[in-house]
């Protein structure tokens, strides 16, 4: 436990230390987010501001009219505004994935990393990410398809069971058991990112077993603090939209933005807390000791007495005769 | 000398009556509107059946009723007599049906619905389920658990011997020889008018996994449409259609007493009431129900339901027993199932009139199954699920709509294969009604964090998607879709009766649905019926409202096109004058209506300046457009079309109003829901993936 409140803290310490790489990620998050929207926020546009049946949608959440103009024939089918969104989401994913180094670069530096450094980091592990991120795929993807296929086959079992509670549960259940194991998933590439960036591994492979080797040997700490941070994430997001839709005026605008802004910044930080505490692990347990040699002072040397050194000889060829 | 004229008088007054009853009677047979054409017969030198009305009878119990008489003209009776086997989920079954010909002719045949035969892979239903769905399976794969089918072993009919090799499977709607859902019998001997003819009927029913609220789910099962019925004489013509993926029943009043008997284990629910259970010595039990002026009857047996029985209601005929089955993960919802119904019971007797049975049950069927909201003479379903939070209100909707049915299908009998929205739709326009009076009108569907949800809105959307594809009138099997059948036969129905509202005027709806049900309540009405009683209570002629909504498909979109203001003396503004007299400026101003569709409705329309004050105009609709103008010291602000939101059947309200200056802030609320979505889908994706 110990162990585990050394890391939550050590974690969170780098975490607070750089700041400002959180109010980084959650501007890329809401221009991104912007510009996915534009398509769709004209068509809302276009349908509402002269519309007397808007006011609907003001004084509170009035769902059916919410649903009709979605079914608009000029709004279009919803996936054709949804798709820029997902693309928008896309990008900010690339984007984290190219500028995590720098982050992790930044929360093993002792001083304040300077911007170049910062891109370099980027810079030279961006192959190593992508392909860091390539096998991470294909690990998560088999894993989870195959925990989602079993906990289907278990439902179907559940269903043929007259308590009908047996089937939400193995439902919650199986949830969660996947949501475990994914987590114990992560642990072991965020240790492996760490690896690659903070011991400027080229090999990625190299990194990914060592992490692995790491997390099996360490995973009661790693675990622990991964899932307090999960943990604030989950009351973050719930606590913000319980305040969201109880507190918040149905037409209070501003307050509605303050309060989803506020709670989509306060969720950036339990995921970089714990890149804090895949870095502080990294330094704590990973990182190869540097060999400790005693101090002897060398012998003084008796001076080595070798053939007198005869001066250079400089050939030069012999005067010509005069007037030959 | 009175008497002699009287003499003479009353036999000619009596020819001339007879005569018109049977013109009339002729004309209504041959009419368009007339059931398939499963002819009469009119051989009159076949010899009547020896069955004469002094041998049998159709009992005229009344102890299933709060009514001292029998309240409905008793057609059938049916005593049944059935061993139910849970691990086959079958029915061996004796029927002994007991007819009587009130039809004004001589019967030579018979058809008999066999429902449970529609679940077989070549049957109509099943057809029609995989090209338009239905709610409950795609049919993607045949699967032998779907299986469903109604065996007639053996009929007898009294006085004229086995007659099985007389039966003869007919398809009167679709010809598809593969469909043994309606099964003819012709009979050596016609039955005359007035006369009884009895039915001995040896059967099997084999029950599918549930499909159209019937059929098993685990270790539940719910008897629906289980036996063989027989048809309804109806406009001159026998009416029994094929069983469709979108149709529903219809059949005769009458008096069911049926003896079910199944394991010990398993509990009971029925229509009609329990008259007594004994347990027999081979682990089963035998119980007996008994039903007064229903056409219908139904049961439920499961080993696992939780019963709440001793819940009274206090009707105007008497007291009605209330019984209700929950599922046992649902029994923190009993509370709730027991009140909606009770309220549901309450208003329908002020609004509508009597319940007049001395049951109700209710029964929250097996999760997962598709024998959820489904309504049986003095026997309904509800839905419900384990997690049912306060502010959802499927279960109170479910429960609502079906007791409705009890009134719209139960006792007013409409055709539900021919005019589904008569009790559909109807009943839909009831349910929201009387969902508005007991949950409120903009939360009588969802009250939940925030989100609201009302009835009316529910349904206008059902419509709206498909407004453009079929009428109200119009037979269940014609319909383009599922999604259109829905649509129309609920949404549109209720959508087009809430507009009536607006029309003749709210308290005249509702005498006028009160005086429908209490002259039609126990026959079979049709469509005119209910129209003809709108049109005699409210005193108005409704034609070009009725043509348009119920007989005809036109949709109705009416929309603000444009509104203009601009200053009368615009020329004498000098340019670049800094200032206008905004006080004393007199504006020109222009509002233009356009009507986008092809429904023709008379609108209000109410016009708004800028100096608070407010106009009403009245368009009648005909034009595509209209232009209203006005000369005043203010600027119009904005224009609404039907400003009360008494229409219900445009299909796009948001083009109904126009305002000049935008308000950009609805837009933007929705903007931040959506900037909240994407920003947090973008989080999880990197939390997870980087």
């Amino acid at each position: 436990m110990a162990q585990n409140q050394g890391l939550l803290s050590s974690g969170w310490s780098r975490m607070a230390h750089n700041k400002r790489y959180i109010i980084w990620f959650y501007l890329l998050n809401v221009m991104l987010a912007w510009f996915g929207a534009g398509a769709f926020n004209n068509q809302v546009h276009s349908i509402l501001d002269h519309s007397l049946r808007a006011d609907y949608l003001l004084h509170g959440f009035h769902l059916v009219t919410l649903i009709e103009m979605f079914a608009r024939p000029e709004f279009g089918p919803t996936m054709a505004s949804a798709a820029p969104a997902m693309h928008f989401a896309f990008l900010f994913f690339l984007l984290t994935a190219l500028f995590v180094p720098g982050v992790l670069q930044g929360y093993a530096a002792t001083y304040r990393l300077p911007r170049d450094e910062f891109f370099r980091a980027c810079g030279r592990n961006l192959w190593r990410f992508v392909r860091l991120l390539i096998m991470a795929a294909i690990v998560m993807g088999v894993v989870a398809g195959a925990l989602f296929g079993l906990q289907g086959a278990l439902q179907k079992k559940a269903a043929e069971s007259t308590n009908e509670l047996l089937r939400p549960e193995v439902r919650f259940a199986g949830l969660l058991v996947i949501f475990l194991i994914m987590t114990v998933l992560r642990i072991w590439f965020d240790l492996a990112q760490a690896d690659v960036v903070l011991g400027d591994q080229p090999a990625v492979r190299k990194s990914i077993a060592v992490s692995f080797r790491h997390m099996r040997r360490n995973l009661g700490s790693l675990f622990g603090s991964y899932l307090v941070t999960t943990f604030v994430a989950a009351i973050v997001l719930v606590v913000g939209i319980f305040v969201w839709i109880k507190l918040v005026s149905p037409a209070s605008l501003l307050g509605a933005v303050l309060v989803s802004q506020l709670t989509l910044l306060l969720l950036l930080i339990p995921r970089f807390w714990q890149r804090g505490i895949a870095v502080s692990y990294y330094l704590r347990d990973m990182v190869e000791p540097i060999p400790v040699v005693p101090f002897t002072p060398a012998p003084v040397a008796e001076p080595v007495v070798r053939e007198p050194i005869s001066p250079p000889v400089i050939l030069v060829p012999p005067p010509e005769p005069l007037g030959s | 000398m009175k008497m002699r004229w009287m003499i003479v008088f009353l036999p000619v007054v009596t020819v001339v009556v007879i005569s018109l009853a049977v013109k009339e009677h002729a004309a209504r047979a041959a009419s368009p509107q007339a059931a398939p054409a499963i002819s009469a017969p009119h051989s009159a030198s076949i010899t009547p059946a020896s069955v004469s009305a002094g041998a049998l009878a159709i009992p005229d119990t009344t102890s299933a009723i709060n009514s001292p008489t029998p309240m409905s003209q008793r057609v059938v009776h049916y005593q049944i007599d059935a061993r139910y086997n849970a691990t086959n989920h079958t029915v061996d079954a004796t029927e002994v049906l007991t007819y009587h010909n009130l039809t004004g002719q001589m019967l030579d045949h018979f058809p008999f619905h066999l429902y449970q035969n529609a679940f077989q892979p070549k049957a109509t239903w099943v057809r029609e389920a995989k090209i338009v769905g239905s709610r409950d399976t795609t049919y993607e794969k045949w699967e032998d658990k779907e299986y469903g089918s109604e065996d007639i072993k053996s009929l007898e009919v009294v006085g004229q011997g086995d007659l099985t090799a007389q039966l003869q499977y007919i398809q009167p709607d679709d010809g598809n020889k593969d469909d043994k859902t309606v099964v003819d019998l012709r009979l050596a001997k016609p039955v005359p008018q007035g006369a009884y003819v009895q039915f001995k009927i040896a059967f099997q029913t084999k029950f599918p996994e549930t499909e159209a609220r019937s059929g098993w789910k685990r270790d539940f099962v719910l008897g629906g449409q289980w036996f063989p019925k027989v048809g309804v004489w109806w406009h001159g013509a026998w009416n029994c259609h094929q069983y469709h993926a979108m149709t529903e029943f219809f059949a005769d009043f009458g008096v069911y007493d049926v003896k079910l008997t199944v394991p010990q284990f398993e509990v009971m629910g029925a229509s009609g009431i329990k008259v007594s259970e004994v347990n027999n010595s081979d682990s089963t039990k035998t119980l007996t129900y008994h039903g007064d002026d229903i056409h219908d009857f139904a049961w439920t047996a499961s080993p696992r339901y939780k019963v709440k029985e001793d819940g009274v209601y206090q009707g105007q005929m008497g007291p009605v027993s209330m019984r209700i089955l929950m599922q046992p993960a649902h029994w923190s919802q009993v509370e709730r199932h027991e009140k909606i119904l009770r309220e549901s019971l309450d208003h329908f007797e002020r609004w509508y009139g009597p319940y007049p049975y001395k049951t109700i049950t209710l029964v929250d069927p097996e999760p997962d199954s598709a024998a959820g909201g489904m309504e049986y003479p003095t026997f309904i379903t509800g839905d419900s699920s384990w997690f049912m939070p306060k502010g959802a209100y499927l279960p109170e909707i479910v429960i609502e709509h079906e007791f409705g049915h009890q009134y719209w299908y139960g006792m007013v009998a409409t055709n539900e294969f021919e005019d589904a929205w008569m009790d559909e739709g109807i009943n839909s326009y009831t349910e929201v009604k009387v969902l508005d009076s007991i949950l409120g009108k903009n939360t009588s569907v969802m009250n939940l964090a925030g989100a609201t949800v009302g009835e009316r809105e529910v349904q206008r959307g059902d419509y709206a998607p498909v407004a453009d594809l079929d009428p109200i009138a119009q037979k269940a099997y014609d319909y383009y879709s599922g999604n259109s059948y829905g649509g129309i036969t609920y949404g549109k129905t209720a959508s087009v009766l809430l507009t009536l509202e607006g029309i003749i005027g709210e308290d005249t709806m509702a005498k006028a649905m009160h005086v429908y049900f209490m002259k039609y309540r126990f026959t079979h009405p049709e469509k005119e019926d209910f129209l003809k009683t709108i049109e005699q209570v409210s005193g108005k002629n409704l034609r070009w409202y009725f043509n348009q909504a119920v007989y005809g498909a036109p949709v109705m979109d009416y929309k603000v096109l444009k509104i203009e203001s601009f200053p009368v003396n615009w020329y004498e503004e000098k340019k670049g004058s800094a200032h206008r007299d905004e006080k004393n400026t007199v504006y020109r101003s222009y509002v233009w209506l356009q009507r986008k569709e092809d429904f023709v409705m008379p609108v209000e329309v109410e016009i708004k300046f800028d100096n608070g004050e407010a106009v009403r105009e009245h368009w009648d609709g005909a034009s595509r457009w209209t232009k209203f103008t006005y000369e005043k010291k203010a600027k119009v602000e904005s224009a609404e079309i039907d400003p009360d939101h008494k229409v219900q059947i445009d299909r796009d309200d948001f083009n109904n109003s126009y305002t000049d200056e935008p308000n950009a802030k609805p837009a933007r609320k929705i903007e931040n829901y959506w900037m909240f979505l994407s920003q947090w889908v973008a989080q999880a994706l990197a939390w997870w993936a980087v």
